[in-house]
Parts: C-alpha cells; sequence; structure tokens
C-alpha cells in the first residue's frame, strides 16, 4: 500500500534501500550522507529490513566489501560522500569492469582544502571516468524513485554496470518534502529478485579482477564503453515502465521544461533544477521565452539527447557547480563536446560553488547574460555568479 | 506559498519544529518543505531553520529571505542576531516570551503572537525544550495548518522518536501554549543587529583563506569567528571569582576548555566572560571555593 511521508532526502533514500530488499550493505559514516546508514540500521535493528550491515574502517574498505558481497550474486548498497568518495576512488575501477551492479548514494559534498561540508559537485564529477554510470536528482521523490530505478537499471543484462545516484547535500539530504512512497508489492513487481549474471559459485569456481595483461585489457575496455553505450536505451526503458507501474517519469537521460517555444535554454543539474523552473516561471511571466533542460545522467553522457533538445536555440547555458581549475566546468566542458559543430553560442554559468545559495536572482542573472547574446551582443564564455570581485 | 523562518538556540529543537509544521502540513495533503540552516549546531548557539507550505508543488531550493512568518524560540536572541530582517510587513511574529506583544520591541511593528513557552515546556516536559509549545503559538497566530494535524504530527515525530508518551504529553505542550497564545501589535523601535561580516573579495582572499595569528581579520573569518561569535551568550550561567580566597594554584586556568581564564602577571586570574559558558569546571576544580556559580539574570 502506498503511503506519504514527510522526509529527509537521506531517509528517502534508505526507504529506497529497503524497498529494494538490499542484501548487504557496507558503510562508513560521513557527513552529509551519515543518515542513510544510521536509518538504514534503524530498519535492520527494528526488523523491517534483512540485510547484512557491515561497518568498515573506511569507505576504501566499505567499497571493498561491496564488491565482494556483489561478486557473490547478492544485491549491495553503500552510500558516501566528498572525502568518502575520494577514499574510495581506487575500489571505484573494479565494479565496472568486474560487472556488478552495485548501487552507491553519494550525497554531494565538496571537498577540501576548506573541508566545507556543503554541496558542490567535485566529489562525483572527479570520477566521470571510473564506469560508473551517474544520475543526479532535483527532489526527495525523484531520491526514492530513482533509487528503485537504480537497481532495475544496474542489473539489466544488457549493460549490468553500477550507478552512483547523486544528490546534494544539506539542499536534499537534511531537507523534509512530502515523498509517497510506494507499496512492497508493486516494487516487488517492478524490481524482481537480483539474478546476478557474472558471479561467484562454489559449483562453479572461477577468478574474479584477475590482473589482465596489455593483451586483453583493451578488449576488456572496449567492453566497458559499449556496455555504457547500451545504458541509454536501458535507462529510457526502465524509466517507461517506472511510469506505468507508478504513474511518474523523470524523462532518462535528460528532461525539460518549458523547452518548446524556447529561444534561450539552460542545462542544469541537482536541484538547481528546481529553484531554475521558479526563475523560467517568473521569466516566462514577462513574456521571455526561456527554458530549462534538466541534465540527469553525466554517464551515460546525453550526447544525441542534448543536440535534439537544444535545436534551433539562439543561446545556450550551462550550470556547474564544480569547477576543473581550466576556465570551464565539467558540465559546461561536455555539453559542448556534445554540440560541437552546431554553431551555437554556449555559456558556462559557475555558481553555488562550496553551498553557496543558489538563488533565483542567480538564476536570472544567468538568463540575462543569455538574452544579450542571443540578441547579438559580445559576451563571455563563461561567468562567475555570486562571486565578490571583478571576474 | 507561506514561508517560515525559525531563530533559536542549538537544543532548543527549532530543525524538529520546522519538521513537524511541514509534516502537518503533508498531513493535510499539502506540499510542505522544512530544513535547517545548513552547517555546524551546537548547544546553546544561534541557530535557524526554514518552512515552506503551499498547496502546489514547492521547487524553490534556497533559504528563506522574506518570511510570512517569524518564529522567535528565546528572547535573548533579539539582541545579538538581526532576527526580524526581511520579515514582510503584513506577516506575522511568534515569540516565545512572558511579555505581551505590545509590550515587546522586535524592530518591526507587525501582528505579534506571545506565549511563555519555556513555562509550558518545563511545566509538561520539565526541560526547557520549546518546540512544540512554540508550535501551539504558531496555529494561534495562522490558521494554515489546523492544531489537531500539528499534534498528530507532534505524536508521528515525537513519538517515534522518544515513545508515545511523550508524543502526547508534547503534543498537550502545543495545545496549552495555543490556549495561552496573546494576541497583538508589537513595536518596531529597536534597530536591527548589524552583523560586521568579513567578505573580501577573491582578490583580498589570503590563499587557503589562511590568516597568522597576529592578523586581526583572522578573527573574523568564518562561522567561529571571535569577533563575532561571542559564545558566552550561549550559557545560562557565569563563574564568581573572589580573588581574596585564591591560591593562585592554577587548576582553573589550567582545567578552562574555552581558554577564558587569563592568568595575569602576578598568577591571579581574569575571567573573560564574552566566551564563557558557564560549564562550571573552575568551580569543580577550585581547592579554595574561590569561584562560585551564578545564573545570569539573578540578583544574589
Amino acid at each position: 500500500m502506498r503511503s506519504i511521508k514527510a522526509l529527509t532526502g537521506n531517509q528517502a533514500v534508505a526507504y529506497g534501500v529497503k524497498l529494494c530488499r538490499v542484501e548487504v550493505i557496507p558503510n562508513y559514516p560521513i557527513t552529509p550522507q551519515t543518515i542513510i546508514i544510521e536509518q538504514l540500521a534503524d530498519f535492520i535493528n527494528d526488523g523491517d529490513l534483512d540485510a547484512d550491515f557491515i561497518p568498515a574502517d573506511s569507505e576504501h574498505s566499505a567499497m571493498s566489501i561491496a564488491i565482494g558481497a556483489s561478486a557473490t550474486g547478492v544485491r549491495t548498497f553503500t552510500a558516501t560522500a566528498s572525502h568518502g568518495l575520494a577514499l574510495m576512488h581506487e575500489m571505484l575501477y573494479v565494479p565496472p569492469q568486474v560487472r556488478l551492479p552495485i548501487v552507491l548514494a553519494n550525497v554531494n559534498r565538496s571537498l577540501g582544502a576548506g573541508s566545507g561540508i556543503w554541496v558542490e559537485y567535485n566529489d562525483s564529477m572527479a570520477e566521470r571516468d571510473s564506469g560508473w554510470m551517474q544520475v543526479y536528482v532535483e527532489d526527495n521523490q525523484e531520491v526514492l524513485d530513482m533509487l528503485l530505478q537504480c537497481y532495475r537499471i544496474a542489473e539489466d543484462p544488457r549493460a549490468v554496470l553500477p550507478i552512483m545516484i547523486c544528490l546534494d547535500g544539506f539542499i536534499l539530504s537534511h531537507t523534509v518534502e512530502r515523498v509517497e512512497i510506494p507499496g512492497q508489492e508493486e516494487v516487488d513487481n517492478f524490481l524482481p529478485k537480483f539474478k546476478p549474471l557474472n558471479f561467484l559459485d562454489p559449483k562453479n569456481p572461477k577468478s574474479m579482477n584477475i590482473a589482465v595483461s596489455p593483451a586483453h585489457s583493451m578488449e576488456m575496455r572496449y567492453q566497458l564503453d559499449r556496455l555504457m553505450e547500451n545504458s541509454r536505451q536501458v535507462i529510457k526503458d526502465v524509466d517507461k515502465e517506472f511510469a506505468k507501474a507508478f504513474g511518474r517519469s523523470y524523462g532518462g537521460l535528460i528532461d525539460t521544461y518549458r523547452m518548446k517555444d524556447a529561444e534561450i535554454g539552460l542545462i542544469t543539474i541537482g536541484t538547481a533544477t528546481s529553484t531554475g523552473r521558479v526563475a523560467v516561471d517568473e521569466l516566462r511571466a514577462e513574456g521571455k521565452k526561456v527554458g530549462l533542460i534538466k541534465l540527469r545522467f553525466m554517464r551515460p553522457f546525453p550526447h544525441d539527447e542534448l543536440r535534439e533538445a537544444t535545436k534551433g536555440l539562439k543561446a545556450l547555458g550551462v550550470f556547474d557547480r564544480s569547477i576543473s581549475a581550466n576556465r570551464y566546468g565539467p558540465v559546461f566542458t561536455e555539453v559542448r563536446n556534445s554540440l560541437y559543430g552546431g554553431g551555437m553560442p554556449i555559456i558556462d554559468h559557475i555558481a553555488g560553488i562550496g553551498g553557496r545559495d543558489l538563488t533565483v536572482a542567480a538564476l536570472r542573472e544567468m538568463f540575462a547574460v543569455l538574452e544579450k547574446r542571443a540578441s547579438g551582443h559580445k559576451t563571455k564564455d563563461c561567468y562567475w555568479h555570486g562571486l565578490r570581485g571583478q571576474m | 506559498m507561506y514561508e517560515i523562518r525559525f531563530h533559536g538556540r542549538g537544543g532548543q529543537g527549532a530543525v524538529m519544529a520546522a519538521q513537524t509544521i511541514a509534516e502537518a502540513a503533508i498531513l493535510e495533503g499539502k506540499q510542505a518543505q522544512a530544513f535547517p540552516y545548513f552547517g555546524a549546531e551546537r548547544r546553546g548557539a544561534p541557530v535557524m531553520a526554514f518552512a515552506r507550505i503551499d498547496d502546489e508543488r514547492i521547487c524553490i531550493k534556497t533559504q528563506v529571505y522574506e518570511p510570512d512568518m517569524l518564529v522567535i524560540m528565546d528572547e535573548s536572541l533579539l539582541d545579538i542576531e538581526p532576527v526580524a530582517a526581511g520579515l514582510k510587513k503584513e506577516g506575522c511574529a511568534v515569540i516565545n516570551s512572558r511579555s505581551a506583544p505590545g509590550d515587546l520591541d522586535l524592530g518591526l511593528e507587525v501582528r505579534c503572537i506571545s506565549v511563555d513557552a519555556t513555562s509550558v515546556a518545563i511545566e509538561m516536559l520539565k526541560a526547557p525544550i520549546v518546540n512544540t509549545a512554540i508550535l501551539g503559538a504558531m496555529v494561534k497566530a495562522n490558521d494554515f495548518v489546523r492544531l489537531e494535524s500539528v499534534q498528530q504530527a507532534i505524536i508521528n515525530r515525537f513519538g517515534e522518536k522518544l515513545g508515545e508518551k511523550a508524543g502526547r504529553i508534547n503534543a498537550e505542550a502545543a495545545k496549552i501554549a495555543f490556549d495561552r497564545s496573546q494576541e497583538g501589535v508589537c513595536r518596531g523601535k529597536r534597530p536591527l543587529i548589524k552583523k560586521r561580516l568579513w567578505l573580501p573579495t577573491w582578490q583580498e582572499t589570503p590563499p587557503g583563506v589562511a590568516l597568522g595569528k597576529e592578523e586581526r581579520v583572522g578573527m573574523k573569518v568564518g562561522p567561529g569567528s571571535m569577533s563575532q561569535n561571542l559564545t558566552g551568550t550561549w550559557g545560562t550561567s557565569n563563574p564568581l571569582y573572589d580573588q581574596d580566597k585564591c591560591i593562585r594554584c592554577q587548576r582553573c586556568w589550567f582545567i578552562c576548555p574555552e581558554g577564558c581564564i587569563i592568568r595575569k602577571e602576578d598568577d591571579l586570574m581574569e575571567f573573560d566572560l564574552r566566551y564563557c559558558k558557564g560549564c562550571g569546571m573552575c568551580v569543580k576544580v577550585c581547592p579554595k571555593g574561590a569561584i562560585t556559580i551564578l545564573k545570569k539574570g539573578v540578583k544574589q
């Protein structure tokens, strides 16, 4: 039976994990993620979830345990943030190549120096090349819904790759919102028991994650590249299946908002999309033809979908919540790569760094720059919004 | 959309109050959002929390800058924080105070509901945790949610954490505060506190925002800045030092966790009460009873 609850983003993750009947949860605490693990510990203690809860001695160990667990063919979950994800870095490269469909919730938080606890994407953006799928979400309903979708996507025989669900630290993790929790039975129908493709079985012994020589590693890598390519269709199909089962749909790799007759578009990611909707509504009410493109997946990156969605725009903005210390933010670099040769002006908008409040005014400022560019005026191709001091 | 900003002190339950009002709205089928001011929270330190309620989906994910309702859980915050900043003129303030609204000065002349939530909390919960009582006063101020929904949300939220009985008692505290709330208009004479924040441009920002101890500006940096953060305002008591009884053993100087006890040239002590939280450790270690602890605001 469905129920409505007031949940934080962290709790929404935990409820999702419970509904997915996850069997092994290796874990290590870190702000702002810890509440996920605490809530899961409560579920297990209260007998609401039958899972092995394994406190590790570091995030590196937590991911190592997750790899071991998943390799035996059980549904595995872990959560981390920031420095925790950085400490996992070495082990993150194993599950994609060995094809272990682990789900990891990363609560986005900036990396030091500065040791901030607030949201920035420089933790997960640095793992773009690890072979994990990455999805970014904008509210707590999407957190829960995507958790359910994540296992379906990750375990689909067409791909079988691990997936990272990224949610904004504090803005989602510590914010209570209305969340509809699906019934266990309908989740069981949507997400049947995990049938592993590649796992360790004493009756059929094999070696996993062995040393691979130059004679074989290239083929192994290309395989990963193809699997990531296959996952595009999987993501779209699972979203459609989800809509059928639960009545909510997120559009797959990207979603759009008021883009139909838009002349100016802004690509947003994470909770910037939510506040961005408010800015777009305000500007639309003023008669401006603006719209949003919600970037949901960084991996696989929606090259074709973005080309389609940005057709005919006079100017396109890209929101970045992390930097690359190389003029542009990572989302911008990827977007411009996808749209190369189209001739459309594309401008990077860096804001909300280190958790600075991303206001409607800042988002309106981004559209103002784009409007200027669309009407033929000169602009720079990268702006920092909310920065003190001349750029 | 209805926006609420809570001002309280760590330990009073401002975040829980925000979450509970949001849950009450959700129970009524509305949309709601509640979140703390994102940062480290410490007992006694000024804290903020926010809530939004609407019939439609709430998209905005920023802090609340222009609230419709201001909830002040500790009157003393008016002296140290720009509490009323941004409150809409047609909005209202809910304050934990023994005074009637007309006797209160929030720095903005607005509709005001006052309730002695501390007394209600001590009567009902035997502790000055005022969040459930203040929720009752909030419903008195505006019927955006029903009292029954707030009570149900309290039972859900507090019951889950503290047991069913605690849930019921807290729900009762809300009802009592609702009944005792006084309505009126507060005065607006007080100038809003102006915080002197150190906000350098990127060119002025030192490498790694690291500052040497000789740089006065270092006191102004970050959430723990000394010049802004007079942690002595967090406590409810202060030590009183009797120099004549002091044998200069230095034990209090050694034990003070805040470094508020200053050793003078002659080995007698000086107390910097601006940063004293009144923990009383100096009182405990003094072998001669030269230090006593005093409740603030109580004449001895």
